[in-house]
């Protein structure tokens, strides 16, 4: 049996039923579990004002009296310790528990246990026929996800080891400002100390763990993040022409326009498109092989039919 | 689910939610409690026994907090103090944030008032921990339930799927056999009564899911036979990795050796070599360069006829 657990419990129940701010002699003479030399006393107890940080427990320090300024005392208001969000109705309950309960099993799944024990203790009865058939579920089993969310919501700088295009390992320093999950991977944001910019980077992309560095509340997140932007490729918007054969090419077809002003072969028809990243659309067309053909820029159709060129002389 | 040891620090935590929980659910069963906050009975009744000796400072019966659990189900009296729910922590903020996000994009628009109920919450949240987390899910969370139930009542699907490997959407009746995690991406392994064999569906490429009859038997898994290509990556290493699914982490990719990819789907290989003619080269075995020599002189044909010409 923990004293340290008993202590911690009797110091939180002390500080939430006090008026008036105590003194620190005040509490090691009355709350249980202070002992030894007034030195250790001491640190006990700033260990335990951290830990009850930690669990988002604010120690408020006042000036116990205004006489005396070096005697400050300590308490814990009851409305920074009480659940923040209000009222909440039955649906709001179900809509909570359906959020947390996505996380289950997943690598934030301890938080989402503790946030539910919470919403469930609110005692309110959850409306959860109202939420038949939806089954949301957090993908990630990544613990950089949970590490990344605790340094941004403790404000940390974070230090990790991120693999280049060339696979080299290189290290960077972010202070992180938001993850987000996209095209099915989840992504961090932030500012790139050592570039001195914004940057985003891709969870799984990591090797090894992401590490805490420095103390917290280092940083200021912006208020605006653009988290659009950080996805944004620079490039120019370019226009390609192609032809597609008879219901093939489903994915390019989705985002094409048809051109019909002009007769394309027997069972072919032609398209317009647009793409960014050059090298990741010349990879997309060869994808569908014989299935599509590109008309215009003549670079892009040249380069194309070069690499065929020299894959027939190569593998031919 | 009884996970390791908890530091004395979340065994705290764990005593301060259980007042208020005790507080509303009084008269309990142990094992509900237990399992509510996924402790074995024997660390719950531990917790009881610690709390039970905590109380106001001076610690006479009459200020510490008195719990009932003798006779299997719990009570809590005197406990005034730690009654009101804890507030959440940052991090379950952005928990529950990331999970209505989820939430949100899987909810109908006929289902509005949900939807404003979800932003408004959404809302509320943000103005506490900034907005510092959002989540796009790319499968349709109703798919995903449907799945579920079929699995869990053993009823066959009917999907319309679309293979980005083979290009084209297709019906098919399936009888979905598990749910599981493929790089990252949802999957459901299944057997496939169309294809007559065991086949993996990505659950963001499925286009709609409905119910069907019970499942019969499927049969055995036979072994299908892999195929195994040796290909070298030669530029643009990470993404050429990542497309033919290496894990580069874990292989420590050497540069300069090429590498064996297995697939049951030869389609899926040829396809990965040629979108990457420009970085990878297939090695081996000679009947895989024949097939990507084949496939790329059938397209270079079609840029040399005249009806496909720049106009």
């Amino acid at each position: 049996m923990s004293r340290k657990t008993e202590r911690l419990v009797n110091l939180t129940i002390a500080l939430l039923a006090t008026k008036r701010y105590l003194t620190k002699s005040e509490i090691f003479r009355t709350v249980d579990g202070y002992e030894g030399a007034d030195e250790s006393k001491e640190r006990m107890f700033e260990r335990d004002k951290d830990d009850l940080r930690n669990l988002g427990i604010e120690i408020e320090v006042g000036s116990f009296d205004p006489l005396f300024e070096d005697e400050s005392g300590y308490r814990i208001k009851p409305e920074s310790y009480q659940f923040q969000l209000g009222e909440v109705n039955a649906t709001e309950i179900a809509l909570l528990s359906l959020a947390a309960e996505a996380w289950r099993g997943a690598s934030l799944g301890s938080s989402a246990l503790t946030a539910l024990n919470k919403l469930h203790a609110i005692g309110v009865e959850s409306d959860s026929e109202l939420l038949i058939g939806l089954a949301p579920a957090a993908v990630s089993e990544d613990r950089n996800l949970e590490i990344a969310i605790s340094a941004i919501t403790s404000r940390t700088t974070l230090a990790f080891d991120y693999l280049s295009e060339n696979l080299d390992s290189q290290n960077r320093v972010l202070e992180p400002y938001a993850v987000t999950s996209r095209f099915g991977h989840w992504y961090v944001l932030g500012r790139d100390l050592d570039r001195g910019a914004i940057r985003i980077f891709r969870l799984d992309r990591f090797s090894g763990e992401m590490k805490m560095q420095g103390r917290a509340a280092s940083f200021e997140i912006p208020k605006e993040v653009d988290v659009d932007g950080a996805f944004s490729i620079s490039d120019d918007l370019r226009t390609a022409q192609i032809f597609l054969r008879d219901g093939r090419g489903l994915n390019l077809r989705n985002r094409a326009k048809a051109i019909t002003d002009q007769s394309p072969p027997e069972g072919w028809q032609k398209f317009e498109i647009e793409f960014r990243d050059h090298q990741r659309f010349v990879e997309e067309l060869l994808w569908y092989g014989d299935d599509v053909v590109v008309a215009s820029p003549p670079e892009l159709r040249n380069e194309i039919v070069n690499l065929l060129k020299n894959a027939v002389s190569n593998y031919g | 689910m009884a996970k390791s040891q908890a530091t004395p620090v979340e065994r705290a935590a764990r005593l301060l939610d259980l007042v208020p929980y005790i507080s509303t659910h009084q008269g309990i069963s142990l094992q509900d409690l237990a399992n509510e906050f996924s402790v074995s009975q024997n660390e719950l009744l531990n917790d009881l026994n610690t709390l039970w000796m905590c109380g106001l400072p001076g610690y006479t019966p009459l200020e510490l907090i008195d719990l009932e659990f003798e006779s299997g189900y719990v009570s809590i009296r005197n406990a005034e103090v730690l009654q009101r729910v804890r507030l959440l922590t940052k991090q379950e903020l952005v928990v529950i944030l990331l999970g209505l996000d989820i939430l949100k994009s899987s909810l109908e628009d006929s289902r509005a008032d949900l939807l404003i109920s979800v932003s408004t919450l959404s809302e509320k949240i943000k103005k506490i921990v900034g907005d510092i987390a959002t989540a796009s899910p790319i499968v349709d969370s109703a798919h995903r339930a449907t799945i579920v139930q079929a699995i869990k009542s053993r009823k066959d699907i009917n999907l319309v799927y679309h293979s980005t490997i083979r290009d084209s959407v297709t019906e098919r009746l399936i009888t979905p056999l598990e749910l599981s995690l493929d790089l990252g991406f949802e999957v459901l392994y299944a057997y496939c009564h169309s294809a007559e064999g065991f086949r993996t569906f990505r659950l963001d490429n499925i286009k709609t899911v409905s119910l069907g009859k019970s499942s019969v038997e499927v049969p055995s898994k036979k072994a299908e036979s892999d195929f195994n290509w040796e290909i070298l990556i030669k530029s643009r290493f990470r993404t050429s990795s990542e497309r033919f699914r290496s894990d580069y982490l874990a292989r420590q990719i050497v540069e300069t050796q090429p590498f064996l990819v297995k697939s049951f789907s030869q389609d899926w290989l040829l396809r990965n070599a040629i979108c990457t003619l420009a970085s990878v080269e297939v090695q081996g075995p000679p009947e895989a360069r024949a097939l990507v020599a084949e496939k790329c002189r059938q397209t270079l044909n079609l840029y040399e006829n005249s009806g496909f010409s720049t106009r």
